[in-house]
């Protein structure tokens, strides 16, 4: 069970709603609601909205593919033991 | 990345390189003696000429084959593991090496990290290839920690469909 409570996308202010939109379109995905991480993010922009950037940066295609990136991505992930 | 088999291959990747990696820096830094190529056995020398041909003709055999290479047998079945999971094949060699230096990286492994990335500029990746791959490690080493200390639970599991396809050979 998570530490924190979990808003719901409803519960954010809209400019904060908007960037879910963005985050759907990024991940090409019809959620029910904008995953765990991009909530968790909105909570605070200070750090959410430079570090999301950071990440489209690093995802971004370059001379690899974002295919390949999510690769990279997932094995990270897994050497992390990130259950999430 | 469709279909299981990339994913399979990825995680032999990820496998074999956390395997080299303890044997390099573990047994390196507890002093194991790394056997010489020069003193070597034939069969071990004809394991090591393979090595080296491998990873462009090296001019020294990576370091956590030396140290596994009192055991000719043992060398040569994680040799052959290695060079598989390594080898140009769904994936390309490059993404393998890219994938490796991820691993390293997250490991902190010495040998694992300067190696891969010696392998990646071998096979062509610029700095700034290099920078798009130390960029998703940071990144993703940062999500993964701030989704474990809110104890987050998966929720994007169903964003991509299962692979019907049978086992190979099934």
């Amino acid at each position: 069970m998570p530490t924190v409570r979990l808003r719901d996308a409803s519960e954010y202010p809209e400019p904060i709603r908007k960037m879910f939109e963005l985050s759907r379109e990024w991940f090409n995905h019809d959620f029910k609601e904008p995953p765990a991480m991009s909530r968790v993010m909105a909570w605070d922009p200070g750090f959410g909205a430079p570090h999301g950037r950071a990440m489209k940066r690093a995802m971004a295609p370059g001379e690899f593919s974002r295919g390949e990136k999510e690769m990279v991505a997932a094995v990270v992930s897994g050497v992390n033991a990130c259950h999430y | 990345m469709a279909g299981d088999a990339p994913w399979y291959e990825a995680a032999q990747v990820v496998g074999i390189t956390n395997a080299l990696n303890v044997a390099a820096d573990g047994l390196g830094a507890a002093g194991m003696t790394a056997v010489e190529p020069a003193r070597a056995p034939a069969e071990v020398r004809a394991t090591f000429d393979e090595i080296r041909a491998f990873f462009g003709g090296a001019a020294e055999v990576p370091a956590p084959f030396r140290l596994i290479a009192h055991d000719a047998g043992y060398l040569a079945d994680v040799w052959g593991a290695t060079r598989h999971a390594f080898a140009d094949n769904r994936l390309p060699r490059r993404l393998k090496a890219a994938l490796a230096f991820a691993v390293s990286m997250t490991t902190r492994s010495p040998f694992g990290s300067a190696f891969h990335l010696a392998e990646m500029r071998r096979l062509g990746v610029t700095e700034r290839g290099v920078l798009e791959v130390i960029g998703v490690t940071q990144m993703f080493s940062s999500y993964t920690k701030i989704a474990d200390t809110l104890a987050l639970e998966p929720d994007m599991g169903d964003m991509a469909p299962a692979d019907p396809s049978p086992a190979p050979g099934g």
